[in-house]
């Protein structure tokens, strides 16, 4: 093998500190986003034909720009919020551009799927808009939200692989350079089965807790 | 007291504009239950919803104890809905919150101290029956018991208002029993003013003190229970009435006597109230010697109101048949003539 345990140790660190900064940045983001997407809908609570679309609009470019292409497309961006093009650190600001607008369609789908009666009900009860969010739709949504923010985890994790190419590191970088590039394939098999290990724990880890928010 | 003063409601559906409510002119007096009866897509839920401004009337006005409802600011809004207890026909509980917790929400929304909260809800838990249930969740109730959640929920505010979207459309008949015996239960330990919309007639039937029957966003008919299921006016108001009062005569009934072959007299004979008590059928036969044949007929309870339908065949000579006509219309009751071959 032609990495060391170490290599391999600091790799998976550069893995988890990447997917976890930005899940952070991206979940802040992706909330207020994707809370903005549904109650500025047409007949919710703040109905705001011109916001919606606005939102939509810029969401869905960043949707749809491949991760690679972005991640070398707001380098400038990138410098002038962490004042570097390359590293671990310039690499998390691409992943939360990639992941935030994501987020905010999860969490988007996960509020639109609570029963509008439940809204209904708490207009009629004389609830605020601020009280309508915080007290009725997230928990009534929060265990659909646990299991969507799980699936961007997971997401997250696939998308660092691709840091490698603006030398962020982690294990899909080791795995490129040593595994693919130089033909170890040990160093392949490893990288890999830490990858599916690491998505198989956050996956069961996301269905706990999505169970014992259910219920509170 | 709840007015609607020519409210209309209108909605853009694509291009094309859908009337669902057309000049709605309504007092609910304060303390009744009224119910509002129609099929559906009579407007009956937008009528409701303009009572809380869930929904706005696109012209009008719904006055509460005589203040224009559509003039407040949206936190006058919000404090005038908690005066107006709502319960609906899928109760619309937050399945991820206790009985307890989702019974308390009206009070934690108006950050009523937790000591107060308890006692508040155990108190409207035990109001509705359902105080061992605290700690559930509503999927592990049954429908019954979600509504009276619904209604502990209601109450929670101390409403003078009580509105009831199809509170019992999703229920089967012997819960929806035990809900309109626990409405009119609010009604009357606490003086709430019940406002009721529905598709059913045995619930008008049941509980309300008046009502008004809606078609095509219009007010057709309306009154006290007793006057509109005695003396119906417009067909639809007929056919709801005869969806629970059934007062005609069966189809092969009508065949056999409509044969010319039969010279007799028949009417239908309509008692209410106390005339139900007394032997009028023997009397009248004894008296006038005549032969009377009761072909249908039925007895229901009209707001504690007994309320009799009889048709009777009446065999003799017309002279005497007229007599005894006369008779009985002294009495409260009401005569009404079917065939008639004596004359």
């Amino acid at each position: 093998m032609l990495v060391d345990n170490e290599q391999i140790l600091e790799a998976l660190w550069e893995t988890l500190y990447m997917t976890g900064v930005a899940f952070l940045f991206s979940l802040i983001i992706g909330f207020i986003l994707g809370l903005l997407l549904v109650v500025t809908r047409k007949g919710h609570l703040l109905e705001n034909e011109p916001v919606s679309k606005v939102l939509n609009v810029i969401i869905n470019i960043f949707r749809s720009v491949p991760f690679i292409i972005l991640m070398v497309a707001i380098i400038p961006l990138t410098r002038i919020i962490v004042g570097t093009s390359i590293g671990t650190a310039a690499a998390i600001v691409p992943l939360v551009f990639y992941a935030g607008p994501y987020i905010a369609r999860l969490i988007e789908n996960s509020l639109l799927e609570v029963d509008e009666g439940v809204i209904e009900a708490a207009q009629a009860m004389g609830a605020s808009p601020f009280q309508i969010v915080f007290r009725f739709l997230i928990p009534e949504a929060l265990s659909s939200l646990v299991l969507a923010l799980t699936i961007a985890i997971v997401g997250l994790i696939g998308a660092s692989a691709m840091a490698g190419a603006i030398g962020g590191g982690g294990l899909g970088d080791l795995a490129i350079t040593y595994g693919y590039q130089r033909f170890d394939t040990l160093v392949m098999v490893v990288t890999v089965a830490i990858l599916v290990v690491l998505v198989q724990g956050v996956q069961s880890g996301g269905n706990l807790l999505s169970r014992r928010v259910r219920r509170r | 007291m709840i007015q609607f003063e020519g409210v209309t409601k209108t909605y853009q559906s694509g291009k094309q504009e859908i009337h669902a409510l057309n000049g709605i002119d309504l007092t609910v007096e304060t303390g009744e239950i009224f119910g509002v009866i129609g099929f559906s897509g009579a407007g009956k839920s937008s009528l409701i919803r303009t009572v809380n401004l869930l929904e706005r009337p696109s012209s009008g006005h719904v006055l509460i104890d005589g203040k224009d409802i559509s003039t407040l600011s949206a936190r006058e809004i919000r404090k005038t809905r908690k005066d107006i207890g709502m319960i609906f026909q899928h109760f619309n509980l937050l399945n991820s919150k206790t009985v307890f917790h989702n019974v308390a929400m009206p009070l934690i929304l108006a950050n009523t101290p937790k000591n107060k909260i308890k006692e508040q809800v155990k108190e409207l838990l035990d109001f509705v029956g359902l105080s061992d249930q605290a700690t559930k969740y509503p999927d592990q109730l049954s429908g019954g018991q979600k509504q009276r959640i619904g209604i502990a929920r209601a109450l929670a505010t101390n409403p003078s208002v009580l509105l009831c979207d199809e509170a019992t459309s999703a229920l089967d008949p012997q819960t929806t029993q035990s809900i309109l015996e626990l409405l009119r239960r609010i009604n009357r330990e606490y003086n709430i003013t019940i406002l009721l919309i529905t598709h059913e007639m045995g619930v008008i039937r049941e509980i309300c003190d008046k009502v008004a029957v809606l078609e095509a966003g219009k007010v057709i008919e309306q009154g006290t229970v007793f006057d509109v299921f005695t003396n119906p006016q417009q067909q639809t108001t007929q056919r709801f009435v005869r969806s629970v009062m059934n007062d005609e005569l069966p189809e092969s009934l009508l065949k056999q006597i409509q044969n010319p072959s039969r010279k007799n007299s028949i009417y239908r004979i309509q008692f209410t109230g106390t005339s139900v008590g007394q032997p009028l059928m023997s009397r009248i036969s004894r008296k006038y010697q005549l032969d009377l044949n009761v072909l249908f007929g039925n007895i229901t309870e009209l707001q504690g109101a007994p309320y009799g339908n009889l048709i009777v065949e009446f065999t003799g000579p017309a002279e005497e048949i007229k007599k005894a006509l006369a008779d009985i219309r002294e009495g409260n009751v009401n005569v009404e003539e079917v065939l008639n071959y004596a004359s």
